[in-house]
């Protein structure tokens, strides 16, 4: 059951999306998720939808995937524009008890429940269409002028990648573990939550304890292998900009302009 | 003097400390190791369980530093940590378990780990990955994630990752030990097969007698210290001290090494009974 978890759930695949620059594809995540916060008319998100079709199309993600990263918010998202439907004040449609329906909030639950949706999906297909390899790759660059302030970027860089490449030797020891435990009486699934919660110290000090000892002999096998730090290292595998990756930065900046300019001409 | 190694009255001490952090104890795990090995070689360390023959092979490396005694690798001197780096690219080292020394998640970003940290140029990574895998034959897994892989697979990955530094030595410190019979063989006949093409020193560490059948010249140590040393066939021969130092002989390899004595004309790498008969029928069949 501990297997199912997936982190960083990458979608192979060989699509235009897929071979941009990672840098590129942060970038445009983190204005991509901006821009969803910058208009105030329902007419936005038709523009802000379209260009998330219109990448997904040309990630060629299937659609089903996308919707899979949802699942954990759903209820979040149900709660929340309930709360936001039936609770706010306003121009009154429809009233039971407590419960009032108003213009008003009709208005916000859309545009929440909107929002959230394109928050989640939008950052969902970054990791969808890039290793997390690449993920690093491309923060190690991007926070690369925090160097001269003496932060550790390229070790923090490093730290990630290596923690990325053990989870799921971890979640493997800690299913054996369990296994072990449970073999020998050790019950984790009934009881209320502090029994559990209890019930998981006598999995977690030898999980701690052989991560420890892991950490102990790969610092040893990087020191044998001449790991010295970032300085004087040179990459396998550098990111290069190519001509697609500076059209990608255009297209980027074309989104946010269609989109100024449609929410503030239309106002719906 | 064209030795690699040269290790003279090598010692080394553990402390013991009690939870207050005051030495309460010292263990000597190295007890005055003196031994050269060739340039080109394939050297085996034999011992049981806490005889310091790790400990040995990871001053090999410059991870320890000796506590007494001189040790050069390449002509370099260990203990004042200015050659360390040289000293590593001269010796790489192959650990225990394959899990915890493959650093990256895809073949190819692992082989190149040890490149891009000595600052060779992109291009000649590339080429350096390519040759490395397919010199141990795990070229076709090159874009695979190292979590798919079998035990023996990593290890020849992680050779595959020293290979790509080029080095004049390889240690394989107990490689073996978490592997399938079928693993250890693929890991050994690699190995000496490096060792035969590219002319690669090896030093072997391991405790199974089995494995030091191909090698040159075999140390067996105990205690710290070296207790035999000789061709594998004059060790074999010593069975009686062998038991002493907690290390036993599988019987087919015995059976082998007499009959070969005895100038039947058996092949040398005989590691278990099947290969043994498979070979005493061939040889039948000829007659």
């Amino acid at each position: 059951m501990i297997r199912d978890i997936t982190i960083g759930q990458y979608y192979q695949g060989d699509s235009l999306i897929h071979r941009l620059d990672p840098r590129l594809k942060v970038v445009g995540v983190f204005i991509y998720l901006i821009s969803l916060f910058c208009f105030r008319y329902v007419i936005g998100f038709l523009v802000a939808g379209l260009f998330f079709v219109l990448v997904l199309k040309l990630s060629k993600v299937p659609f089903r995937y996308v919707i899979k990263g949802l699942k954990p918010i759903l209820f979040l998202l149900i709660f929340t524009a309930a709360l936001n439907l039936l609770w706010t004040p306003g121009e009154t449609i429809w009233k039971f008890g407590i419960l009032n329906l108003t213009k008003e909030g009709i208005y916000k639950c859309i545009f929440m429940a909107f929002r959230l949706i394109l928050l989640i999906i939008g950052s969902s297909l970054l990791t969808l269409t890039t290793t997390p390899n690449q993920l690093t790759d491309a923060m190690e660059h991007l926070l690369g002028p925090l160097k001269r302030f003496g932060a550790p970027v390229h070790e923090v860089a490093m730290m990630m990648s290596i923690a990325l490449r053990f989870i799921p030797i971890l979640l493997d020891e800690t299913d054996k573990i369990m296994k072990a435990q449970m073999s020998r009486g050790a019950d984790f699934e009934s009881g209320n939550i502090m029994q559990r919660m209890r019930s998981m110290v006598p999995l977690m000090v030898p999980l701690f304890i052989s991560a420890t000892r892991r950490a102990n002999e790969l610092a040893y096998a990087m020191d044998a292998r001449c790991y010295n730090g970032g300085d004087g290292r040179t990459k396998m595998k550098p990111l290069k900009y190519h001509s697609r990756d500076y059209k990608g930065y255009g297209v980027v900046i074309l989104y946010l302009a269609v989109l100024i300019l449609v929410t503030r001409t239309i106002t719906i | 003097m064209d030795s690699i190694i040269d290790a003279k009255d090598l010692v080394h001490e553990y402390s013991r400390r009690d939870e207050e952090g005051n030495v309460i104890g010292i263990n000597r795990a190295l007890d005055g190791v003196s031994l050269q090995v060739k340039e080109g070689d394939f050297i085996a360390v034999l011992g049981a369980n806490g005889s310091g023959k790790s400990t040995f092979a990871k001053h090999l490396n410059a991870l320890l530093t000796p506590t007494e005694g001189t040790l050069y690798v390449g002509g370099m001197k260990c203990g004042d940590h200015s050659s360390d780096l040289e000293i590593r690219k001269t010796v790489g080292m192959v650990f225990q378990n394959p899990d915890n020394q493959i650093i990256a998640n895809v073949v190819e970003e692992d082989v190149g780990f040890g490149p891009e940290n000595i600052g060779v140029p992109t291009d000649e990574i590339w080429m350096r990955v390519e040759e490395a895998l397919k010199n141990v034959g795990m070229y076709e897994y090159h874009l695979d994630s190292p979590n798919k892989l079998s035990g023996g697979q990593k290890q020849r990955v992680a050779i595959a990752g020293i290979l790509a530094m080029k080095p004049r030595c390889i240690i394989l410190d107990e490689s073996t030990a978490m592997l399938d019979p079928g693993g250890r063989k693929a890991v050994i006949d690699t190995i000496s097969r490096i060792n035969k093409e590219e002319g690669i020193t090896v030093i072997l560490i391991t405790h199974y007698m089995e494995e030091v059948i191909q090698a040159d010249h075999v140390y067996v140590m105990d205690a710290g210290k070296v207790m035999m040393e000789g061709s594998p066939r004059e060790i074999f021969a010593r069975s009686g001290e062998l038991e002493k130092y907690r290390l036993s002989v599988l019987e087919a390899v015995k059976i082998a090494m007499l009959l070969r004595a005895d100038g039947i004309d058996l092949p040398r790498d005989i590691l278990n009974e099947q290969e043994l008969v498979d070979a005493v029928a061939e040889l039948a069949g000829k007659k």
